[in-house]
């Protein structure tokens, strides 16, 4: 008890460094946002109330965005959730059948993780060109990365009695992944899985709006021309799409028993 | 044990795994297969065109790894500003966040109105994406980083408020009607019960979303908040590949920082 009131006081103080250092740094001052209240009431009522009722090819170009968007997080977590489960293998120390493969390939993830979807989206255009395929290819790699951690670690935590008893019976490398860790690792895969989407679907609206197509696009093209009735629209549809997915992920999780 | 218990497949072997959940498993993988076929269909990628292009991406990392150490210090004071940028909006959303978590949690106020009306509307602001909200306060304040500070908070807050409510509900009640009985106010509850027992998961969050955070302000910088993504974006759009990758480098070596440091302190946590 003493070291924990201890621990968080050092935490404590840490954090008040750091406010006052970056407070002096960045020169922030937090009532700014009132003294800008006019302004903003201005922008609200003026500019984005009431909100545009799209028609005709804009309502269709809106639902295209929408579908691209879900499709692109859908599949692009699909494809790197069967990448990471064969990556993660080899990055278990108990199950990797190479002695020293967990140290390289954990490393290697951390190293995709810590970069964000966006700055990968941004070197991938910046070689491969503009277009839904590169978005694409970016939301890939960052769940790729963060699954390959948590799969490992979901592989860990189960209990290795059974591995054990598995490998002393002589079974293979092969024949323990499909009898030992896909029976008891599957609900956390899953679970991991429907996280992975609900973040895929936020992140894939905004490598949209750099160039990788969907309704991150749309919305940019709107608030760039000034369109702002229609922009707050847009954004409305973006609240909806994503607290339906939102709900779709927690009914599943219900339904499949994940809590 | 009669014959009906024991599950045997067509050639006799016994099943003994649960088939229920197994089932409905299954099917939620086939479902998701099918769906993402058809969503990368759908999408319709000219993949012949990107492999051809594949040799451009190794001279593109190639160059990246060239580091060019002429802007430093550019990059450095552009990595100060999106760490305080972190720092700020994660103090900030906390501050707040544990005052709407107050009222959003069941257990304090005891009226479900208030907190479902709170939850709701913290759901909303969540459900919209941070570049969206810090480019809609540009509009308001102007560009720079206090756009990315406000923009970021709302984001935090909402996120910090739903998971501060679930930390508070955890709370058992018998430690709040105990306080209670004795006559204490409902804030001197939520001050000297809730939050007390709550610390250890508020820390934790924290910790997650500075994470998360610093990444988003490294992303903010290519919409205009400023920062290292600006640095970044300008970068590798002016073809100046070493200066970006010193910069993507850097924002590496502090996230890997970062996550390291609260690896280490939850590891302290459990120590305690």
């Amino acid at each position: 008890m003493q070291s924990e009131k201890r621990l968080y006081s050092i935490l404590f103080f840490c954090i008040v460094g750091l406010f006052v250092a970056s407070t002096c740094f960045a020169r922030y001052n937090p009532f700014e946002i009132f003294f800008n209240l006019e302004n903003f009431q201005a922008f609200i009522v003026d500019d984005f109330f009431p909100p545009a009722i799209p028609t005709g090819l804009k309502l269709k170009a809106i639902f295209q965005g929408i579908l691209t968007t879900i499709c692109m997080a859908l599949s692009a977590t699909s494809v790197a959730a069967v990448l990471a489960f064969v990556t993660a293998l080899f990055a278990s120390k108990r199950v990797s059948p190479i002695q020293k493969s967990p140290k390289f390939v954990r490393g290697f993830a951390t190293f995709l993780r810590n970069i964000p979807a966006l700055v990968w989206a941004f070197i991938l255009f910046s070689s491969l060109g503009i277009g839904t395929g590169v978005g694409f290819i970016a939301l890939c790699i960052s769940s790729y990365a963060f699954m390959v951690r948590a799969f490992a670690e979901t592989i860990d935590d189960i209990s290795q009695d059974n591995l054990e008893s598995l490998q002393a019976a002589g079974a293979s490398f092969i024949q323990v992944v499909f009898h030992g860790i896909l029976p008891s690792c599957l609900r956390g895969f899953i679970s991991w899985f429907l996280y992975c989407i609900e973040v895929n679907l936020r992140s894939s609206t905004v490598v949209g709006m750099v160039g990788g197509g969907g309704i991150g696009l749309v919305l940019l093209s709107y608030l760039k021309g000034f369109k702002y009735n229609m922009s707050f629209t847009i954004i409305l549809a973006i609240a909806v799409m994503v607290l339906l997915v939102d709900a779709l992920t927690n009914y599943l999780r219900k339904e499949l028993d994940l809590e | 044990m009669t014959e009906a218990v024991i599950r045997r497949t067509a050639s006799g072997k016994m099943r003994i795994d649960c088939v229920d959940k197994n089932r409905s498993a299954g099917f939620f993988l086939i479902g998701i297969a099918v769906l993402s076929t058809l969503g990368f269909l759908y999408l319709d990628i000219p993949w012949s065109k990107m492999l051809a292009r594949v040799p451009q991406m190794g001279i593109v990392f190639w160059k990246l790894g060239h580091f060019d150490f002429s802007n430093f210090d550019l990059i450095g004071s552009a990595l100060l500003e999106t760490i305080s940028i972190a720092v700020l909006s994660t103090i900030y959303s906390l501050i707040l966040s544990l005052f709407f978590g107050m009222l959003a949690a069941e257990n304090i106020f005891k009226c479900r109105v208030l907190s479902s009306a709170v939850k709701a509307f913290f759901t909303f602001l969540r459900a919209v994406p941070t570049p969206v909200w810090v480019l809609l306060m540009m509009i308001c304040i102007g560009m720079g980083p206090s756009a990315g500070i406000a923009g970021l908070c709302v984001h935090t807050t909402a996120f910090f408020t739903r998971a501060f409510a679930q930390s508070f509900e955890a709370v058992p009640s018998e430690t709040i009607e105990a306080l209670q009985s004795a006559g204490a106010s409902k804030v001197s509850v939520f001050l000297n019960a809730v939050l007390p027992s709550a610390t250890p998961e508020l820390v934790a969050w924290t910790g997650m979303r500075f994470e998360i955070n610093f990444s988003e302000c490294a992303i903010l910088g290519m919409v205009g908040a400023g920062g290292i993504g600006y640095v970044i974006s300008t970068h590798i759009e002016g073809y100046e590949y070493g200066t970006a990758g010193l910069a993507i480098f850097c924002v590496f070596a502090i996230a890997f920082c970062i996550e390291r440091a609260f690896i280490w302190i939850k590891s302290k946590q459990r120590a305690c």
